[in-house]
Formats: C-alpha cells, sequence, structure tokens
C-alpha cells in the first residue's frame, strides 16, 4: 500500500527558524505524532520507533533512518525510514521536506513530499484509510513543528542563550489530543501514538466538509 | 424401478426412502444441536497448538531469523524454519501440480503472508505470543502482481530455485516466471473458420481471483505415536486417501501407518482439496515432539494462503455467420497461478477441463491456450464450486455469445437456440474431443422463457429504456452451460499417478441392516442421506438402517475423494454396483431358500417372489440372516461387496438460468428481481436436497458475481482478506430463488445421475453478469468485469452518462 503526498503548509515562523528546527533530526522526529528517536548510529544515521493505532489495525514499527540530504543552501531534507512492526507489518517512507519563502518575512512555506509504502498487516486492516491517516498524521505533525518552531524562536529572541533542546511550553497538555487534535498540539505529546479518535473525528469532519463540496 | 402395482407397494417403496424421495438430511440432527465433530473440536491429551509466522512482504530475501525471544517464552516447545526442516528434507514439498512449494519458506518469501517459521506450543495464545516474538529481518525485492508484467522479458526471476530449469511439469518453459502453456482443440482449422467468417468479436474477458472462504477454516491435528511408529491425523481433507498417500510418500511412514480422518467437514468447495504447509508443518512437529499438535487457521490466514481459485484473463473470439451460427471458437488464456504451481487438477491437464469452453453450442472449430504464470501471491488455482475450470470456461463463452449477439443485433436467446448442439446429436463430440452423453437443450430452453414470459420481459425492458425518468435500468441475463464433471476415466484422469475412480464397501448384517464405507468425504452435500437412499432402492433395504461412513482411511476404500461434482457421478455409481453384486448373491440364496431357479424369482421392491406366485417370497431381511445362518451349498457365508468404479466418461450436466436485475441509476445498487434456475442432473436421488444444494450454489455465485474480490496494491498486500471486506451473502443480501427441472438421464452413469451442487455456481455468475451487461446494452456496453458491486455499477452509469 502506498501513499503519496504532497503538501505545502504555511507557517507563521521566519525561514531561517524552521530550517534550523528542520536540521534537527530528534526534534523532527518529535513533531511527528507517535514517533520517536531512539538512538543516533553516526551523523546520518539514527534509530527510532513509530506508534501508529487505527481501529483494528495497530503498529509500533520500529526501524532504522536514514538523512539521505541536508542543503541549506536549497533549505532542503531527504529522509528515508525504514521498519517492522513485530505484529507482521512493515513500513518505509521518503521524506522530503523543503522550507520555502513565505508571503512575508515572518513566515515560510514548509513543502512536505512523502512517499509512505506499509506491508503485511496494516495494510491489509488500515489499508482502506490510509490517506486520511496520512493525511491527519502530517497536519498533526505539522501542528506540531510550528508549536516548537515558534518556540525556539521565541526563546532565542528573548535570550541570547543557545535554544534550550526541550524548553516547557506553556499551555502543553499531553492528554487533550483525543477530542480536539487540531488545537491542542504539544511539544510533549511527540511519545504519544495517533489517537483513534481523533482520526476518526478529522474523518467525521471531512466528510461533512466534503457533503457541502467545501472540501479543498 | 419396478412401478408399484397396488396400494401396498407403493407403501412399501416408500417405506424404503429410496431414490427420488424427498428424505430429510439424515446429518442435520447433530448439527442443529451442535453435536458434529470438526476437527477444531478434537482434544487429545497432551496436545500442543502451533501458530504460524508470516511473511509481511509479497517479494523479500529473509536475511536472518531471531527465535531467541520466542524460546525464551514459558510454554513455548519449538521455533521451526527451513533450516530445520532441511535435514529432513520436509523444506520443500510436490504439489499436485508437477511443481514444488515452500512448506517454509526457504531463503525467500514469494508472497505476502507465506509461511516462514512455526511456533509450537502449551496453548494457542502463548503460541500467537510467541509468533510475534520471533524476529525475521527481510530485504525487499521488487514485486510481480500483474501476470502480464511477469513475462516481461526484464521481470524480476520469482522462482530462483527453478533456475536453468528449461522443462515444466507440462513441457517448455518460455520465461523464468512461464509454468506452462497448454492447448487444445486445432489451430489451423480455427484460424480457416476465422478467416472465411462474416463476423468476428474479440473480448478480453477477465474472471477475477476469488477463494471459496467455507465457514470452517482449514486445520489438523496430528498425533504420532513414537512407540507404535503410527501417524494418526485429523485434518480437513476433501480427499483423504490422497493425503495418506501424499504422507506416506513425504515420512516414509509406510501408508499402513497412516491414518488420515475427515470428520465432520464445515464446507471445502475446492479449498480443502490440496495439502498446505501447516498440516506438514504440525505432521513434522508432531514427529518431532512425540506429541499430538493441533493446528487451526485463522480467517484472515484462509483467505489469504489457502487455495483461492480463478484468476484468469482470457482473450475470447468468435467467428461467425452474419445471421449467428457460429463457426468457430478461439481463446488465449494467461493463468495466474501465485508464487507455486499448486493448483489441483487431474495431472494431464494443467488447465483443468477449461477446454469445455466451447459449451451448450455445436462449433465445428475451436482452439484454445492457457499459459500458466508465476506472480507474488499465494498458491491456489482450485475448482471453487466447480469441477476444474469449469467456471471460467462456462463464463468465456457465455459472455463471447453475448457480445456477438449484442454486435449482431440478436435477442440473447435466439441466439443461443441458432446454435445449441441439437438432442439428435448426442452423444456429441465436442471440438475439443468431449463425448457429451446427454442433453436437450432446446426444451430446457423453452421451458424456462415459457415460465417468465420472456416476450414480455423484454417488451418491459424496451419501454423502460425508452423512458429518461425511469429511476432504474432493467437487465435481463440468460445463460446455458454444459458442465464437464465426474473425473474421471482412469484412462484420461488421475492425481499422482492414482486413477479418479471411487469405491464404495456394503455390508449387509445378519439382521438385515447395513454399513456402507465410501472413498469420498461430504462436505455438506449430504451423503449420509443420499447414498443411503441408493442402496435402500437397490438393495429393498430401508435408508434408516443404513450407515454410510466416510473419511477415515483405516475403514473406507480407498478413494478420490469429493470435489469436481464427482460423488454421485463416480462413487454413487460405485455404490450401485456394490449393491448389485449383493443383489446377485441375495438372488441365488433367496432361489436356495424357496428351492426354485434363480430365473424363476422376480424382484419386487424389497424381497424375491417365485414368478407367478406372490405367497412365495422371501424378503431381503430373511436373505439376509440365511446369508449368515444357512448360506447354499458353494457359496461363501456373508453378505457384503467392494466395488471400486472407473467411469467410461465424464458426465454433462446442463441448465439454463435466467436473471432480471433493476439498477438503481443513482446509488449503482443491483437489486435481483428474479432468479430462475432450470438444471438436468440427469436422475434425481433426493429433490429435496437437489434443491437445497442449487440454493447453496446460487447463493455462492451471487457473492462472486456480486462482491468477492481479492484486491491486490503493488506492494503485494493483499487488500481483502477479513470479512469486513470480503462478501458472504446472509439471507439478508440473498435473492429469492426460483428452481425447475428437466430430466436426461446419463446413459452410461449406472443410475443415470449426472451430479448438481456445483451447476448453480458455474451456471450462475455468468448469469448476473449478462443481467447487468444487459441492463447497459442499449448505451454500448457489451461487458464488465466482476464484481458488480454498487460503486462498480455506478461507475458504470457515470460513464455512461445514466448516472442520477
Amino acid at each position: 500500500m502506498e501513499v503519496k503526498l504532497d503538501k505545502n503548509y504555511p507557517l507563521a515562523v521566519d525561514m531561517s527558524s524552521a530550517w534550523q528546527l528542520l536540521c534537527d533530526v530528534p526534534a523532527v522526529a518529535g513533531c511527528m505524532p507517535g514517533a520517536a528517536i531512539t538512538g543516533q548510529l553516526d551523523a546520518t544515521h539514527y534509530t527510532g520507533t513509530v506508534k501508529v493505532k487505527v481501529g483494528p489495525a495497530s503498529a509500533a514499527f520500529g526501524g532504522d533512518i536514514e538523512v539521505r540530504a541536508l542543503d541549506a543552501a536549497s533549505r532542503t531534507l531527504q529522509l528515508f525510514g525504514k521498519g517492522a512492526d513485530r505484529g507482521g507489518s512493515s513500513a518505509s517512507m521518503e521524506l522530503t521536506a523543503i522550507v520555502r519563502p513565505g508571503d512575508t518575512p515572518d513566515s515560510c512555506v514548509l513543502v512536505g513530499q512523502a512517499s509512505v509504502i506499509v506491508n503485511g498487516k496494516f495494510a491489509q486492516f488500515g489499508g482502506r484509510m490510509m490517506v486520511q491517516v496520512s493525511d491527519m498524521l502530517l497536519a498533526q505533525f505539522v501542528e506540531n513543528f510550528r508549536v516548537e518552531a515558534t518556540a525556539r524562536a521565541a526563546s532565542a529572541a528573548a535570550s541570547a542563550a543557545p535554544p534550550d533542546a526541550t524548553p516547557a511550553l506553556p499551555g502543553a497538555d499531553a492528554t487533550a489530543t483525543g477530542a480536539m487534535p487540531a488545537v491542542a498540539p504539544a511539544r510533549a505529546q511527540g511519545q504519544k501514538e495517533i489517537n483513534g479518535l481523533a482520526i476518526l473525528w478529522a474523518l467525521i469532519k471531512g466528510w461533512f466538509a466534503g457533503l457541502f463540496g467545501r472540501r479543498a | 424401478m419396478n412401478a408399484p402395482k397396488e396400494a401396498g407397494l407403493a407403501e412399501r417403496a416408500s417405506a424404503l426412502q429410496g431414490m427420488g424421495e424427498s428424505r430429510l438430511r439424515k446429518e442435520d440432527a447433530r448439527f442443529i444441536q451442535g453435536r458434529g465433530n470438526y476437527v477444531d473440536d478434537i482434544r487429545m491429551p497432551g496436545m500442543l497448538h502451533m501458530d504460524i509466522v508470516r511473511s509481511p512482504l509479497a517479494h523479500a530475501r529473509i536475511k536472518r531469523i531471531n527465535k531467541e525471544q520466542a524460546l525464551a517464552i514459558p510454554g513455548v516447545h519449538a521455533v521451526l524454519t527451513a533450516e530445520d526442516l532441511k535435514p529432513l528434507k520436509l523444506h520443500w514439498m510436490p504439489t499436485l501440480a508437477g511443481d514444488v512449494q515452500a512448506v517454509l519458506a526457504d531463503e525467500k518469501v514469494h508472497f505476502q503472508m507465506q509461511e516462514v517459521a512455526i511456533v509450537i506450543a502449551d496453548d494457542r495464545y502463548i503460541a500467537a505470543d510467541a509468533v510475534e516474538a520471533v524476529e525475521v529481518e527481510y530485504e525487499d525485492l521488487p514485486v510481480v502482481i500483474d501476470p502480464y508484467a511477469a513475462l516481461a522479458p526484464d521481470a524480476p526471476v520469482l522462482r530462483e530455485d527453478l533456475a536453468g530449469k528449461t522443462e515444466g511439469a507440462h513441457g517448455r518453459r518460455e520465461h523464468p516466471n512461464h509454468i506452462f502453456t497448454w492447448e487444445a482443440g486445432d489451430a489451423a482449422a480455427t484460424e480457416a473458420a476465422f478467416a472465411a467468417a462474416a463476423v468476428t468479436v474479440k473480448a478480453r474477458i477477465h474472471y477475477p481471483r476469488v477463494h471459496p472462504c467455507p465457514l470452517e477454516t482449514c486445520g489438523c491435528v496430528a498425533s504420532f505415536d513414537p512407540v507404535r511408529g503410527e501417524l494418526t491425523t485429523y485434518l480437513t481433507s476433501q480427499a483423504p486417501h490422497v493425503v495418506r498417500t501424499v504422507v506416506s510418500l513425504l515420512s516414509g511412514i509406510p501408508e499402513s501407518k497412516v491414518r488420515i480422518v475427515s470428520p465432520d467437514i464445515g464446507g471445502g468447495f475446492g479449498n480443502k482439496v490440496g495439502i498446505y504447509p501447516g498440516y506438514v508443518c504440525a505432521i513434522v512437529a508432531s514427529i518431532v515432539l512425540g506429541r499430538p499438535v493441533k493446528w487451526i487457521e485463522d480467517r484472515v490466514e484462509n483467505i489469504s494462503t489457502t487455495a483461492f481459485a480463478r484468476d484468469y484473463h482470457m482473450d475470447g473470439e468468435i467467428a461467425a455467420t452474419a445471421d449467428g451460427r457460429i463457426l468457430g471458437l478461439r481463446t488465449h488464456v494467461i493463468a495466474d497461478h501465485g508464487a507455486f504451481d499448486a493448483c489441483a487438477d487431474p495431472t494431464k491437464f494443467p488447465a483443468g477441463l477449461f477446454h469445455i469452453c466451447s459449451g451448450s453450442y455445436d462449433i465445428a472449430a475451436a482452439y484454445c491456450q492457457v499459459k500458466g504464470v508465476y506472480t507474488n501471491k499465494a498458491p491456489g488455482g482450485v475448482a471453487y464450486r466447480c469441477s476444474f475450470r469449469v467456471t471460467e470456461a462456462v463464463y468465456l463463452v457465455e459472455r463471447m455469445v453475448d457480445i456477438l449477439a449484442q454486435k449482431l443485433g440478436l435477442d440473447k436467446a435466439e441466439i443461443r437456440r441458432r446454435n445449441f448442439i441439437r438432442k439428435e446429436q448426442f452423444p456429441y463430440t465436442s471440438p475439443f474431443g468431449f463425448e457429451y452423453d446427454s442433453g436437450d437443450y432446446h426444451t430446457a430452453l423453452d421451458k424456462v422463457l415459457a415460465a417468465v414470459d420472456y416476450p414480455a420481459l423484454r417488451a418491459e425492458q424496451a419501454a423502460t429504456r425508452a423512458n429518461p425518468a425511469s429511476p432504474t435500468l432493467m437487465g435481463i441475463g440468460l445463460v446455458s452451460f454444459t458442465e464437464v464433471v465426474g473425473a474421471g476415466p482412469s484412462k484420461m484422469c488421475d492425481i499422482l499417478g492414482v486413477g479418479m475412480f471411487d469405491s464404495c464397501e456394503i455390508r449387509v448384517h445378519p439382521t438385515g441392516s447395513a454399513i456402507a464405507r465410501m472413498g469420498t468425504i461430504t462436505q455438506g452435500q449430504g451423503h449420509q442421506t443420499t447414498y443411503a437412499q441408493i442402496i435402500a432402492t437397490e438393495l429393498g433395504i430401508p435408508s434408516e438402517v443404513i450407515q454410510v461412513e466416510e473419511g477415515d482411511t483405516s475403514t473406507a476404500p480407498y478413494g478420490l475423494g469429493t470435489y469436481g461434482s464427482r460423488s454421485t457421478p463416480v462413487a454413487g455409481a460405485a455404490i450401485a454396483l456394490a449393491a448389485r453384486k449383493i443383489h446377485a448373491k441375495a438372488r441365488k440364496i433367496a432361489a436356495h431358500l424357496l428351492e426354485v431357479g434363480e430365473n424363476d424369482l422376480d424382484w419386487e421392491i424389497d424381497r424375491f417372489k417365485v414368478k407367478g406366485d406372490d405367497s412365495r417370497f422371501k424378503t431381503m431381511q430373511d436373505i439376509s440372516w440365511a446369508a449368515y445362518h444357512q448360506a447354499p451349498p458353494g457359496l461363501e457365508p456373508g453378505l457384503e461387496a467392494v466395488h471400486y468404479y472407473d467411469p467410461p466418461n465424464f458426465t454433462f450436466p446442463f441448465g439454463i438460468y435466467l436473471c432480471v436485475v433493476d439498477i438503481d441509476r443513482a446509488t449503482g445498487e443491483t437489486k435481483v428481481r428474479r432468479f430462475l434456475a432450470l438444471d438436468d442432473c440427469g436422475t434425481r436421488i433426493n429433490p429435496m436436497i437437489i434443491e437445497g444444494q442449487i440454493h447453496g450454489g446460487l447463493t455462492e455465485g451471487f457473492a462472486v458475481a456480486m462482491g468477492q474480490q481479492m484486491p491486490f496494491d503493488a506492494q503485494g498486500n493483499l487488500l481483502g482478506n477479513t470479512l469486513m471486506d470480503y462478501f458472504l451473502p446472509t439471507a439478508v443480501e440473498t435473492p429469492k430463488w426460483e428452481t425447475d427441472h428437466t430430466v436426461t438421464p446419463s446413459p452410461h452413469h449406472p443410475l443415470g445421475a449426472k451430479g448438481v451442487a456445483e451447476s448453480p455456481h458455474v451456471g450462475s455468475i455468468p448469469t448476473f453478469t449478462a443481467a447487468v451487461v444487459d441492463a447497459f446494452a442499449h448505451l454500448g456496453v457489451d461487458n464488465m468485469t466482476m464484481p458488480h458491486n454498487a460503486y462498480r455499477v455506478w461507475q458504470q452509469l457515470r460513464d455512461c452518462g445514466a448516472a442520477l
């Protein structure tokens, strides 16, 4: 099961803050719901985990992440991740993330192009929801990324000190994601798996939007 | 049969509950009370449980398997991989089709959910946990799902184990992913017919991959007794004797020490003909551990890995005169066999009996060619409630005849009437060399058309089409099919070299009751009911006191099992002939008891009587007692017989099916308004069971045509292997069925019976497609690919501009 995503997300963050965050692979991984970097093998190789649960399909993928390119000139990051789950699923993802100029100097556009392949039980059970789940994951990722980048920019501006690796974020609430996923992102939730209720909510919202012709 | 001459005779005949009676099913009492005994009901002392580690990938190299964590779980007895089976030479096994199949993946996996390792544990839950603890590291390989892509010159080589083998079991292999090319008919004569024809039509007819999906999944309990050196295995098999032979050959245990028992079977439909890696692994594990081992598939495993059906890509062509007389038929087929060729066909027929594809029509020239191809899908290719590849063949010819009719603007009933083999042409030799035993197609067609008032239906359809505001499209599907069943004559048909005969042993006891043991095995067909009826009529013993036993290889005579509608055509004949041996001996005993010559006796329902003197007779019960008490001098005591029946020919049941559908132009939902199935299976043994079998077959046909599918994505994930997705109709979805029949006995079968349970499946599937396509015929549509679920039909509506 392959899902290809190509999305542009305008962010109210300046280009350089966004790019700085993008260069921090563990922090980027931390923005992905349910994902975490568990170790670094060398300059470009990491190990990590991703937990996802959708209805009957749940998986805890453990695997390797390779940074294939990190080009400051074009502000482009290319990642390749591959992992397997003990319950008989496997997944891989090729991700290209680019930071492009926004409409104003204080904003930028995060361009994400991803190709996600899942195999095994996860594809068999969750296949029909893959596109929606991927959209949802990416939306949460971007929201977390925005919060993190904003926080970093703010703390960099507030003090001359280098950005704290794990600054506390006001309003962070790791338990509130269930009902209102889009409004309660948090850096602290990085380790949390994506929540089935949240996806259901997004699906229902999307369905209603579609009904009334408001879908993009 | 003797016609009863007086009331007493009729009562005596009816008391026997013999052939022609709608005797109630003997099996039902235990099933409706939950007293059946299925494989999963079997529990043995010290029994362990097996579960299987399966590949999430469809094509990959296995780099490493780590069992340590699994072995550390308390209650886990063993974890076995191909490496462990290698010293026993059991990591690969031969298939029924002349190929080999990996028992456990040897260095490579070839399809998703392929068996990679097995876990044996104290209970099923521990085994499932341990399966998750086995770590397998894979290296992805390119996946081939499309059989046409598999034959591309630069396609990835799937079967590295066959590298350099240019000769397969059925001739030369042209490509590493090519299995066989098989052909039948006369290519040159067909070419000439096409060259001279006024009209030709051509279409690609795809028959998608489906799964028989019996309610009971496959499984076994293997129990090896290390002290006695005996192996007993309870197994979900439609052919237990064949399994015994294969197990003996694979394991080296003498066949006399291998006992295979098929207890109650919860539906087979071809899914339980093959020999699966799970069976072999459970048997090996029992031998290694010296304890009984149970393995039961779950539903996902069943749909994903044990024998699928169909997956034929058929290019069909018909040549005809301008007035619709068919002159020639030609087809080239790409058959997707999956990763291993594990079809269960008679050895000489890698495409089964697909060459029945000239159907019910008198066609002078025909040719077919079938190419078998490897892909990264599960192996199988079984006959799903049909004789070998007959469903595919009937689907092809019926689609093509409809396409021709539409091109010529001919009515779909009329084109059939013009091309039917006529009654007086039987026995009829088809262009592929089959000798059709008997048939009367015109009578059957007329009966169906009259029953539904066909002209009125067509008039209604024309009115619906003329009304732009009609919320529905109306379609009428009409199909005439001829099946070839009862495999088969051993001069043509064998499985692993064993001829496809079948057998029966009957013992009549001193008090006049009897037991019959058979080489077949019922899976819902009602053998215990109908076989007894045959004996009742042949021997004058009441059905109620006739026990029918099947499925235990240590008591039953050798038989090839139940599939391909062969039980009545082959085993039914064996029963009749075994009974007739007993009847002949009974006549000798009666003559001795009545002190007359054998020729002075008449048989009447349940007794021999002296000609011209109704008061002097001996009933079968008298004779049974005498057989054990005062047998005539020179005659052995006892009253029993065995018969092995090697049929002289196949049988050719036929039918005419008609279906009316209304398609909702807004939703694409298809409502089956009416379905009439007229079957001719020759002599009818139990009309009630026939009707039940036809209802079941029609319902399965409805499932295939309207919903069942096994979609694969480009990575080889099967995206429909649960009952959330895979369509099993319940009473809610199932339409109402109407049935009718004609009777054209088979001239070569001792009872005139032809077999019936698969006809409704074979015949109904093209009927549903024909009805759905017919609804679109006025919009220029002449073919649609199954399944005709609402979404797909709606897409067709949209494409034609007919959607509301």
